[in-house]
């Protein structure tokens, strides 16, 4: 739709309106009084709030570290509001701001609890700032049901706290008590069955087993050595003689003189008997003549005296022969004696085997029965320290960073909204019905609007005004004017009455 | 306003004007008072030099389309509404004023509007009978000049309804309307003549008078009427007369 055209249907309503204008100005009346009307029955909505810090941060905590397990509220606002709007707390409330004897029924109270729960509004700011409103009819009653709320949850929360942490304390510390009862319990059994052990670990056993093992392997091979020595010493005392030939003096000197002759006799080629040197030897030769001969005879008066001498020899090797066979003997018996304890070593073992398994299972429970009961230990402690904390007040605690302060102006639509826009919309509701009539009544308004076929329009008379009617339309206008402000002062009046308490 | 004692109305019963003087008579037609361009303001009729001159030709054009229709012979041109309320007086006179613009023509306004009848005011002095006087038997039998009156616009006459406009269906259709329609069209070859009918889809009696007419006019006000009511009426008209719709703001 272009300008010319909007223009031109602006015009049509605004001949529309004027021709039906007594209606306009009933319907803007009607509109804006009704509106008006609901001002006045327009239900007042007060609104108190209040800010509280969920304090978690508080100054042990970084003193006792890890220590004392603190109650640790993941989402604190879901935790507030689950405790505001539990039916205990807000009946609770309820009790204290009405009174329960000025409910008739159960049935009222739970109405009362439900329309409580709707007007308590918690919303979360952020870090562990909570904020908490409700609102009523009347400024009083918003404050006075907000502060009681709030008072009751502080009470309860901390309450809570410490008795949450009490019963924690004290279901520690009878578990702990338990698990003490049953780690003495393991530990006696475990002695118990210490004590009737007397085979020793299996480590022992084995030890010993590989020991004597070592040792009858020893044996056997100095055995072996033993038995290959005594056969080697019988083969060399038959070999050797019991007696023994005596070794002469004339042997050596028979040695010497043949040595000697030897020499002469390759001296004698090159040389002639003359020869120094022949001469030497031929003395020589003679001198040891001689000596062969004295030798003789002295050896000859020694013959009378003695016939036979032992060997040496032969009798060494008779001592050593015999040492052999006692040591061969010695090693039989000690290796006869180590296999005997072999065989109780196994036996040792096979019973430490056995039991084995009984000892695993007693030495298992122990072990874990005293872990448990150590981490037990432990968080007993800490729960002692969580419940002295939160007796002292220093675990999560709620303060109120903001209280609340008794509202001074309703929430939302007010009275003075309705004054104002009762004549808006009541112009608003003219215009509306003048544009809508405009668009679609069906009649025709405008030339280009006609549409019958066979038929032109062959002319468009503009509209004609005598002075006297454009007079008339002025009077007609200021008039209208004049009943509109007289409207519009009634209005006022009516308004200002009921906002001063005149007009109930 | 009076009509005075120089009043000279040619078609005054007691001085039956001779044939011979007729022609002369359209420029020195014996006129009453004409109208001041004030009281033509207040009756709404246009005249040359009219603070709106607009209307004025928007009238002019509408003649023209007239005279085109009926191939520049003088004729009776009825001007109808869809519906009452629709200003076919208000049409129906100026449209005779625009021809009596023209110094050669005149115009002769018939007031055929039982319901409402409304040219009264344009007659200077008081009008003692009209169209149903002459239509009626009843009564003193009334001639044509008797009920033909000067207006306060120069050239352009009017007859009112006169005093019987209880059975004028039945008049209407009788033999004396149509002799009447062609006594007055033919009496003067440059005399157009303009009917104000009844609303088409309302009065029966309109459709006697397109009989008679030779032109029709279809006014559709502003705000009143649906295309289909305008649909109906132009299906009542004799499509060889209706010349077209007169759109009226």
């Amino acid at each position: 739709m272009d300008l010319s055209s909007l223009l031109k249907y602006l015009y049509v309503a605004i001949n529309e309106a004027w021709q039906h204008k007594y209606k306009c100005l009933f319907g803007f009346v009607f509109v804006a009084f009704v509106v008006l009307l609901i001002g006045t029955r327009w239900p007042a909505k007060f609104e108190t709030s209040t800010t509280i810090f969920a304090d978690n941060q508080n100054i042990l905590r970084p003193l006792l570290d890890e220590q004392a397990a603190q109650s640790n509220l993941q989402d604190q606002t879901r935790v507030v509001k689950d405790m505001l709007h539990s039916p205990r707390m807000l009946s609770q409330v309820v009790d204290s701001v009405y009174g329960l004897s000025s409910f008739s029924g159960g049935n009222e109270i739970g109405l009362a609890v439900n329309r409580l729960r709707e007007r308590l509004v918690v919303k979360g700011l952020g870090r562990n700032y909570i904020k908490i409103s409700y609102f009523d009819d009347s400024a009083e009653q918003s404050y006075k049901i907000l502060n009681t709320v709030l008072d009751l949850f502080l009470r309860e929360s901390s309450e809570e706290k410490r008795s949450e942490s009490r019963e924690a304390f004290l279901f520690i510390d009878n578990q702990v008590r338990q698990y003490k009862d049953q780690l003495v319990d393991a530990e006696n059994r475990l002695k118990e069955f210490n004590s009737t052990n007397l085979d020793g670990r299996n480590v022992d056993a084995e030890e010993s087993i590989a020991r004597v093992r070592q040792q009858i392997d020893e044996l056997k091979l100095g055995i072996d050595e033993d038995k290959a020595t005594v056969v080697a010493l019988n083969r060399q005392l038959a070999d050797e003689s019991q007696y023994s030939a005596r070794q002469t003096t004339s042997n050596v000197y028979f040695e010497r003189l043949q040595e000697l002759e030897s020499r002469l006799q390759t001296l004698l080629l090159t040389y002639t008997e003359d020869y120094p040197d022949v001469v030497s030897l031929q003395y020589q030769i003679s001198d040891i003549k001689a000596a062969i001969a004295e030798n003789d005879r002295s050896e000859n008066a020694q013959k009378d005296n003695e016939e036979v001498s032992f060997n040496p020899l032969y009798q060494e090797l008779r001592s050593r022969l015999s040492r052999a066979k006692t040591d061969l003997s010695v090693k039989q018996k000690r290796v006869n004696a180590l296999n005997e304890l072999l065989d109780s070593e196994y036996e040792r073992r096979r019973r430490i085997a056995a039991r084995a398994a009984e000892e695993a299972e007693l030495t298992r429970d122990y072990t874990v029965t005293r872990r448990i009961y150590e981490d037990m230990l432990e968080s007993k402690e800490r729960a002692r320290l969580s419940m002295t904390l939160n007796i002292e007040g220093q675990g999560v605690s709620y303060r109120i960073q903001d209280p609340a302060i008794p509202p001074l102006n309703p929430l939302g639509l007010r009275f003075l909204h309705f004054v104002i826009a009762g004549p808006i919309l009541g112009a608003l509701a003219v215009i509306g019905v003048i544009i809508a009539f405009v668009l679609f009544d069906p009649r025709v308004r405008f030339m280009n609007h006609i549409n019958v076929p066979n038929a032109a329009v062959v002319a468009n008379i503009p509209h004609m005004r005598t002075k006297q009617e454009r007079r008339s339309i002025k009077v007609g206008f200021v008039y209208y004017v004049m009943l509109v402000i007289v409207f519009m002062g009634i209005y006022t009046s009516l308004a200002l009455a009921y906002k001063f308490g005149v007009l109930k | 306003m009076s009509s005075g004692n120089g009043v000279k109305t040619l078609f005054k019963p007691a001085e039956p004007a001779p044939i011979s003087e007729r022609h002369d008579l359209i420029d020195n037609m014996g006129e009453v008072e004409t109208f001041s361009t004030q009281e033509l303001d207040e009756q709404k009729i246009i005249y040359p030099g009219m603070a709106n001159p607009n209307v004025l030709n928007v009238f002019r054009g509408l003649r023209t389309r007239l005279l085109k229709a009926s191939k520049g012979a003088n004729f009776s041109c009825l001007v109808t509404s869809v519906c009452s309320g629709g200003g076919t007086t208000h049409i129906a006179k100026n449209l005779a004023a625009s021809f009596s613009l023209d110094k050669s023509k005149t115009s002769l306004l018939v007031d055929a509007n039982l319901y409402n009848p409304s040219l009264n005011s344009l007659i200077i002095g008081a009008s003692e009978s009209g169209l149903t006087d002459y239509l009626s038997e009843q009564g003193p039998q009334v001639n044509i000049k008797d009920i033909v009156y000067a207006t306060g616009v120069p050239r352009m006459r009017v007859i009112p309804i006169g005093g019987y406009s209880e059975a004028a269906a039945e008049y209407f259709s009788s033999q004396t309307m149509q002799l009447f329609s062609e006594e007055v069209r033919k009496r003067y070859s440059d005399r157009y003549i303009l009917v104000d009918a009844p609303p088409i889809l309302e009065a029966s009696e309109t459709q006697i008078l397109i009989d008679i007419a030779d032109l029709v006019l279809l006014v559709v006000p502003y705000g009143k009427v649906t295309n289909e009511e305008i649909s109906e009426a132009v299906e009542k008209i004799d499509p060889s007369k209706f010349v077209g719709i007169v759109y009226n703001n």
